[in-house]
């Protein structure tokens, strides 16, 4: 009794956190993703100032990474598909941190382009590097959280039968 | 048919209605769920596009427009008679932005003075303030001053932005600019001594503090049409860069 009460506390309050999670991720994509949307060639030249991709690739991804963080943003908020758009959500973070680390560990001095603007920093300003693969780190646990506890409170997967994520499928597997 | 019989046939129909019922409902959950990620997937897809279509470049059109190298550095590109409206663009050899602006617009600036629909100015300017992209642009700078035919000058600028170092070393050495003069056709015989004793660079230092502080840029690449600065989504959008150009002529 005294060890089942708390535990029973933990679980139902894990679904509010999952929502808490899937919020504050997919506002930030949607933030970013919205800020780089109107200037594709800014988002080319943020993505090029890594010099980390071949710059055919950097222009595509620079073209297609501002519309990908938006749409998996908002599945993320309205909470369709969770547990595929958490997993395309952490791996984009990791992709960022993995970037911004390899920026610092280059001695580039560049804004990260995260919210738009990106490239050469003018004299005077110093890379923030550090704060952002903290914050961007910290958005892969909410990521990897979302992707273990889908689909949380106010999902849309939840009227839908989509609970669960890819759980849909392996059900069919077995009825089959 | 005993009771029992039929009391078992009973269950299996309920059973089997049951699963019935399971499977339909499991299909209708993948159907939806699949429905939900091809639209996920088709407005990634459109919006690549979008994006890709937005930054199409243009195609190279017939002849270049006459191009003028003035005696300040400033270099105009327009066919006689036409003196607006007139763009300005403000760039940076060394500047990222500026190279993408020249391969995303380049052609568009050009096709638009061929056309006699603007007169376009190019000012190469020096905006970075610390080593190693100062000197970098300082030297490209100096060097494209070296270059007085406009057509051989507008060579060499297409050459520069295609050579453009990193931002964190030195590059724009003087043997490669003196190189890249030879590829771009560049004939006059005082070319090489130009470059090399760089003989302009304290014109392009002046220069771009003089721009600088009277046009007020505060970054490159700046395009100015009539003298109002273009938003970047604008300029780095040959449609929209074209139709605004257009418009300013009527």
């Amino acid at each position: 009794m005294t060890a089942s009460q708390p535990s029973h506390h933990v679980r139902a309050a894990i679904p509010w956190v999952t929502t808490v999670a899937r919020l504050v991720l997919g506002v930030v994509l949607i933030a970013a993703g919205w800020l780089k949307i109107g200037n594709p060639s800014d988002s080319v030249v943020a993505v090029k100032a890594y010099r980390l991709l071949p710059d055919s690739i950097a222009t595509t991804v620079g073209y297609g990474l501002p519309i990908l963080e938006v749409v998996v943003g908002v599945l993320l908020v309205v909470g369709l598909l969770t547990r595929v758009a958490g997993v395309i959500a952490a791996l984009l973070m990791l992709a960022f941190v993995f970037g911004i680390a390899w920026a610092w560990a280059n001695g580039l001095r560049i804004d990260c382009g995260c919210f738009g603007g990106g490239g050469e920093l003018a004299a005077g300003q110093e890379p923030s590097y550090l704060l952002d693969i903290v914050r961007d780190f910290g958005l892969v646990l909410l990521g990897a959280w979302t992707v273990w506890f889908p689909p949380g409170r106010f999902a849309l997967d939840s009227p839908l039968g989509l609970a669960g994520g890819e759980r849909v499928l392996d059900l069919e597997e077995e009825t089959a | 048919m005993g009771k029992g019989d039929r009391q078992k046939s009973a269950r299996d129909k309920i059973r089997e209605q049951q699963a019935a019922d399971r499977k339909r409902e499991q299909r209708k959950r993948v159907t939806t769920y699949v429905t939900v990620g091809v639209i996920a997937l088709a407005a990634v897809g459109a919006g690549w596009l979008y994006a890709a279509n937005r930054s199409q470049s243009e195609e190279a059109g017939g002849a270049l427009a006459p191009i003028t190298v003035q005696a300040d550095g400033g270099v105009v590109m327009a066919r006689q008679g036409v003196t607006k409206p007139v763009i300005d663009i403000y760039e940076d050899f060394q500047c990222p932005a500026c190279k993408q602006l020249e391969e995303v617009s380049g052609q568009t600036f050009k096709n638009l003075a061929a056309e006699g629909k603007a007169k376009v100015v190019y000012h190469p300017i020096t905006i970075f303030s610390q080593d190693p992209t100062r000197g970098n642009s300082i030297r490209a700078g100096a060097a494209s001053r070296c270059v007085s035919d406009g057509k051989q000058w507008s060579a060499y600028h297409t050459l520069l932005f295609d050579n453009q170092p990193s931002e964190t070393a030195q590059g724009f050495k003087i043997d490669d600019l003196v190189a890249w003069g030879k590829d771009a056709g560049v004939t006059s015989p005082d070319f090489e001594s130009c470059v090399t004793s760089q003989k302009y660079a304290q014109a392009q230092a002046a220069y771009s503090d003089k721009i600088g502080k009277e046009q007020k840029i505060e970054g490159t690449p700046t395009v100015k049409l009539d003298g109002r600065p273009l938003d970047n989504s604008v300029a780095f959008a040959p449609q929209q860069l074209r139709d605004q150009v257009t418009g300013a002529a009527k």
